[in-house]
């Protein structure tokens, strides 16, 4: 079994009197410990396909199931709870919560899984000493550069020692040297730590880290392609 | 959970420092609106209760027409008819005093015209118990230089204000002559002229107690009127005082039936019943007063509503963030209403406690500057109902306000959330 696994999934939005068919037909099977970058042009189907990955959404036909759980058969509360747990984010514009310090930030997933305080504070230090940021643990958002920030998203990202890592652009809003260390971040810790990822991008570079990278072009897979590192 | 929801509703409320203060605000006039109106209502109820219970201490209570107390009755205090001996009878009284009043043909001295000043007046007739007894009933009395108050020796004396002095055309020793039923008629000599009456001295006199006018009454003994009136059916008031070891509402019980028995239409009122109706006449003062400030305290609901509603749209990409990180429609929908209540709540206590600080300077300022009488005295009252009362509702009104929103918020799905810029 497969940790995610869709097959034949569709997706169609209403856009005004039209429909958007952004995924038309689309197998996929990503196993544990796989790092898959999934690119593609605008308009795609790339955000789709990771909102159906991510447990953010669940697709219009076929079937989609992490870690053997049929999405669609799941009720709105049991998605969320099994995304918590699952399925850590790391968006393009970091997504942090800003008026929150990165400590508490960090700690956020762990609080709506009802972990204890001193279990959540030690466990977002751990983390943002891990991602080198160890002397900025009360800072806000907006008290932090760019790359810092997205240190901490990847923080919160494996706050829940989640399955999967799930990067939508990550270096989008990043210079390319800061880029570079954060995809070297995401890559060394999805390989200590043994985590699935999956990066959505543009980026020829972010894609390099990949074991395996999937083509999107209009809302379906167009090529597929390994890499031996 | 809850602390930290309530940690994260603190922190976004300080977030945003201006539009929190402009919502804190909104609420706090509310409150303070509410707390201002209410204390005061019950300071002027600790006034008037005070100075019932200092009339009447536990061991008094009055007979009075019994139209007096009633709801319908609309006029001035009534005379009434009943029998001395039967109220002396009662089982339990002590001491009654009583207080007649019957209009006089009354003629003073003359004029520079060498008219003679003369009119039809009220003159009450005070028993010597009420004297002696109840000096509480006549207050502390202002009399001009040499005058004094009458005495259970004095027969044919009278004392009247200042103002009526003037009128009749007499002084201090001056006679009045006042001319009763039939051909009784006595010259009282006068034994004492109260103070000219400004506003402090209005409150002063017999009547101060009973709030009747007392400008052009004429005071003469019991003993003088009994003279001038035989028949003693025009009582204004009769004070009871009840033996020690007895309940007085027991012997105004006993006293009423005993009185009602022979046909007087009389009432027996003790200072329970008179603070009974400050009672409810100050609980319909509050509802209004209440009904007031609960609009400004609806405006201060509508202000939280509307920044919460802005805060929700601001927050819009933190609602996906949060929803995609674990949040459930309900952690979404607490952490909008605790910190809408929050904002309810911080408004609550500032407001309560300015209201209060502007009562409490507010009874300062009346008792310090508005020459209330002598032991009369304004008093300041915290009401602990009224505080955790207030604060809970400002609370409340900060959610209820918030559960719009926050439901609104909450119900966002997390992908149009996140995409949301």
């Amino acid at each position: 079994m497969s940790l995610l696994d869709l097959k034949n999934i569709t997706k169609d939005y209403p856009l005004g009197q039209t429909v958007v068919h952004a995924v038309r037909g689309l197998d996929l099977s990503i196993e544990k410990g796989e790092i898959v970058a999934i690119m593609g042009p605008s308009g795609s189907g790339k955000s789709t396909l990771m909102h159906v990955l991510g447990a953010l959404d669940t697709p219009t036909t076929g079937t989609a199931s992490l870690e053997g759980h049929n999405l669609q058969e799941l009720g709105e509360n049991e998605l969320v709870t099994l995304r918590g747990r699952k399925v850590g984010f790391v968006f393009q514009t970091f997504n942090l919560i800003q008026a929150l310090t990165a400590q508490q930030n960090v700690e956020l997933p762990m609080t709506f899984l009802g972990v204890k305080k001193s279990a959540r504070a030690e466990r977002a230090r751990a983390l943002l000493e891990k991602v080198g940021l160890g002397d900025r643990m009360e800072h806000r958002p907006n008290e932090l550069s760019g790359g810092e920030r997205q240190r901490v998203a990847i923080a919160r990202a494996l706050a829940n020692n989640p399955e999967i890592i799930l990067a939508d652009e990550p270096t989008g809003n990043l210079d390319s040297e800061t880029g570079a260390t954060i995809l070297e971040l995401l890559k060394r810790l999805s390989v200590d730590e043994g985590k699935t990822m999956i990066l959505i991008t543009h980026d020829p570079d972010a894609a390099a880290i990949a074991g395996r990278i999937i083509r999107l072009r209009d809302g379906r897979i167009v090529e597929e392609a390994r890499h031996v590192h | 959970m809850f602390i930290e929801f309530l940690r994260l509703a603190g922190q976004n409320v300080l977030h945003r420092k201006l539009r929190s203060i402009l919502a804190v605000l909104g609420v706090l006039i509310g409150i303070m609106a509410i707390v201002i109106l209410i204390s005061f209502g019950l300071s002027l109820k600790g006034l008037m209760t005070g100075q019932v219970s200092k009339v009447f201490g536990v061991d008094t209570f009055v007979i009075m027409d019994q139209d007096v107390m009633s709801r319908s009755h609309s006029g001035g205090m009534k005379e009434f008819g009943l029998n001395l001996g039967t109220l002396k009878g009662v089982e339990g009284v002590k001491t009654v005093a009583a207080i007649r009043q019957r209009t006089a043909f009354v003629e003073g001295g003359t004029n520079a015209e060498g008219t003679p000043q003369q009119g039809f007046m009220p003159v009450m007739g005070l028993s010597p118990e009420l004297l002696t007894d109840f000096t509480a009933f006549t207050g502390d009395l202002m009399f001009e230089d040499g005058g004094r108050q009458i005495t259970e020796a004095d027969v044919d004396a009278a004392v009247l204000r200042r103002e009526l002095a003037d009128r009749l055309g007499v002084n201090l020793g001056d006679r009045i002559l006042i001319a009763g039923e039939k051909s009784n008629e006595i010259t009282a000599t006068v034994i004492g002229i109260l103070a000219a009456s400004d506003e402090k001295e209005e409150k002063q006199g017999f009547g101060a107690s009973m709030g009747s006018s007392t400008a052009d009454t004429i005071y003469i003994p019991y003993a003088t009127m009994d003279r001038l009136w035989p028949e003693g059916n025009d009582f204004l008031v009769t004070v009871v005082r009840i033996l020690p070891g007895y309940e007085v509402d027991d012997v105004a019980d006993r006293a009423e039936t005993a009185l009602k028995a022979e046909g007087s239409r009389v009432s027996a009122v003790t200072s329970g019943d008179i603070t009974n109706v400050i009672d409810q006449m100050m609980s319909y003062i509050n509802i209004f007063l209440g009904a007031l400030a609960g609009i400004s305290l609806l405006v201060g609901g509508v202000g939280v509503m509307n920044t919460m509603f802005t805060s929700v749209l601001e927050r819009t990409k933190d609602i996906g963030v949060m929803k995609a990180v674990g949040a459930k429609n309900r952690h979404v929908m607490a952490i909008f209403l605790v910190e809408s209540g929050l904002i309810g709540f911080l408004g609550g206590v500032i407001g309560t406690a300015v209201g209060l600080g502007i009562t409490a300077l507010g009874c300062f300022f009346i008792n310090t500057f508005a020459g209330l009488p002598q032991g009369v005295a304004f008093p300041f009252v915290a009401s602990p109902t009224l505080i955790v009362t207030t604060l809970l509702g400002a609370f409340a009104l900060g959610a209820v306000s918030g559960l719009w929103p926050a439901r609104r918020g909450s119900r966002m799905p997390v992908v149009d959330a996140l995409r949301y810029e």
